[in-house]
């Protein structure tokens, strides 16, 4: 009986040359050209982690950073450590269910997930949708974007070192969820939007709570803002950085503010109307600069405009239901929607398919961070490392819309 | 339905098209052969009087029998959506060309119709994975792919046939050769 020989550890096959040896974890395999490109180290050149959990990074991802000394070289995010298959759940339950699925993606604006997705249902049902409860999806559905970007102003200036800002905007980003609870229920991802209407018609608290609110939002909004775009630090750390221009912003598909930002008059309200925008009257902020500082200034215009247009939802208010009646169990014709709706971040649209039964045969979620996050890799290479922050931050990508 | 984008398009595309341009509410379809997309996206993108400029969406779909891949588009010149399918793209060898020539954005977008259907885009230079682990070897948005558990089946479930639970079933070695960038 012979015993299995153990292979020596000086055997040449089995040692690592020391070129290639990592601390932490061993260097994977290069494949595609990309990847060849990104891990063939020059001299002075270093490969670090950035995340998974790393405060900057709005949510899990780990970004590869190829560093020489301070300067930022190349970049990999790597994605999915938040992936939860939302697509292929979606696929295996019915028309109603699927609202709950898609609520916690963009968890931060999750009204807008479910209104793409009930958007692009009723369009596979030839449904329509009661006026009033167009108004109330408009009018809740604002105060979400208002409540997001407040989030987004205090978390950039947060990312920037500046504490104060983020405190006074989530008084009023908080004051906006309480009063979303008093409407839908719950005070993060809402579940509000129904197939045909919504969910519950407006109450007394969240009316008082909304009237109280808009009395004073524009003052504080004003007042918040002044401690930023004053801030002589604040906004020589964001101008001129992570500059895009507008053929790239394009080409790289970007959409929502950051598109905006560079010149681009692109807003889904205007350009492809829904629900009842058509009737409100609000502008297009754009601006021409297509960096940090443009994409932050931008934002602030946005939340003065959705303030008009909840003015405008508050007077325009019909009387009448809020929800067409549907069984409990839809079956649309076979066929294929696509709808789209401006979400804080940028288009937010689902493609459905319906083959005749309850469940969608194919439902497809495009997240405006995602392609948004893809942007880094071409913004980021010459800045400083602190600066990746600057950028990043502007582009307001969140994690739990990225990885699905 | 904007009539007039159907009957340009039939003017500008006549012998890509594959059946007829289909209209409903505000979308637009036309239907092409995989190996025909760049020539379209390219006349789509560049011509004067459409210049379909922003790409909203890709998604790769599997009917179960071939894959498609959907784009829809956006264009300042009418008001509907645009969608193109390349139709017909074959399970056992699913490459057709990427458009990242056109739109850098689609990059990613095509890595995860790949992490998702396994659908190899020639042409993109980052094809890999871009949500699921670089060892996963299956491709979990194909309909042979089953969820493993039944407590998302709703009450009329049963009626669709392919959608039988089980455990996922694994690619095994020649699939994952076939459907490898480098191979």
């Amino acid at each position: 009986m012979t015993t299995p020989t153990r292979p020596s550890l000086d055997d040449p096959a089995l040692t690592i040359p020391v070129d290639h040896a990592g601390i932490f974890e061993p260097i994977p395999l290069a494949r595609t050209e990309r990847q060849q490109e990104f891990y063939a180290l020059k001299d002075g050149e270093l490969l670090i982690n950035m995340g998974p959990q790393h405060p900057s990074t709005h949510g899990v991802l780990r970004v590869v950073l190829k560093i020489n000394g301070e300067k930022v070289v190349d970049l990999d995010p790597v994605l999915g450590y938040l992936h939860r298959g939302v697509e292929k759940l979606c696929e295996n339950a019915d028309y109603h269910q699927v609202i709950s699925h898609v609520d916690p993606l963009e968890y931060i604006a999750s009204l807008f997930n479910e209104w793409g997705a009930v958007l692009s249902f009723e369009k596979l049902l030839d449904l329509e949708v009661p006026r009033r409860a167009e108004y109330i999806r408009v009018l809740s559905a604002e105060l979400n974007r208002v409540a997001s970007h407040m989030l987004y102003l205090g978390f950039f200036a947060l990312d920037l070192g500046g504490i104060t800002p983020i405190l006074w905007s989530f008084a009023e980003r908080d004051e906006i969820m309480e009063m979303l609870a008093a409407l839908t229920g719950q005070k993060l991802l809402f579940n509000y939007f129904r197939i045909g209407g919504v969910n519950g018609d407006l109450n007394h608290e969240f009316m008082s709570r909304l009237g109280d609110w808009m009395g004073r939002a524009g003052a504080q909004l004003e007042a918040g803002m002044g401690l930023l775009n004053e801030n002589e630090i604040f906004v020589r750390r964001a101008r001129g950085m992570g500059v895009i221009d507008r053929e790239t912003a394009l080409r790289m598909c970007v959409t929502g503010p950051n598109l905006r930002a560079s010149g681009v008059p692109f807003d889904l309200r205007r350009a492809h109307p829904y629900s009842v925008y058509p009737e409100l009257d609000f502008d297009v902020p754009t601006r021409s600069e297509g960096d940090s500082l443009a994409r932050f200034l931008l934002r602030v215009d946005e939340v003065r405009q959705s303030l008009r247009i909840i003015d405008q939802c508050l007077h325009q208010m019909p009387d009448g239901p809020v929800s067409a009646r549907l069984p409990r169990l839809l079956r649309p014709r076979p066929g294929r929607a696509f709808s789209s709706v401006e979400a804080p971040r940028g288009q937010c649209s689902t493609y459905v398919i319906s083959d005749g039964t309850d469940q969608p045969f194919r439902m497809r979620i495009h997240d405006p961070s995602f392609l948004h996050l893809q942007l880094m890799g071409l913004l980021m290479p010459g800045n400083l490392l602190p600066d990746t922050m600057a950028i990043m931050a502007s582009l307001d990508p969140v994690m739990g819309g990225v990885d699905k | 339905m904007d009539r007039a984008l159907k009957a340009l398009l039939e003017r500008k595309l006549g012998p890509s098209l594959e059946g007829p341009v289909r209209q409903r509410q505000d979308q637009t379809e036309i239907r092409i052969r995989p190996g025909d997309l760049p020539q379209v996206m390219r006349t789509l993108h560049d011509e004067h009087d459409l210049r379909f400029e922003y790409l909203a969406d890709l998604a790769g779909v599997d009917t179960g029998t071939t894959f498609q891949v959907v784009y829809h588009l956006w264009s300042e010149v009418t008001p509907d959506w645009l969608r193109v399918i390349a139709d017909g793209i074959p399970r056992d060898e699913p490459r057709l060309p990427s458009l990242t020539f056109l739109w850098k954005g689609a990059e990613w977008m095509e890595r995860e119709a790949y992490d998702m259907f396994g659908l190899v885009f020639e042409g993109n230079r980052d094809l890999r994975r871009i949500y699921l682990p670089d060892d996963f070897v299956s491709f979990p948005l194909r309909k042979d792919f089953h969820l493993a558990d039944d407590v998302a089946r709703s009450p009329g479930g049963g009626v669709r046939p392919m959608e039988r639970t089980g455990a996922p079933k694994d690619a095994d070695e020649t699939t994952l050769r076939r459907t490898s960038p480098g191979a």
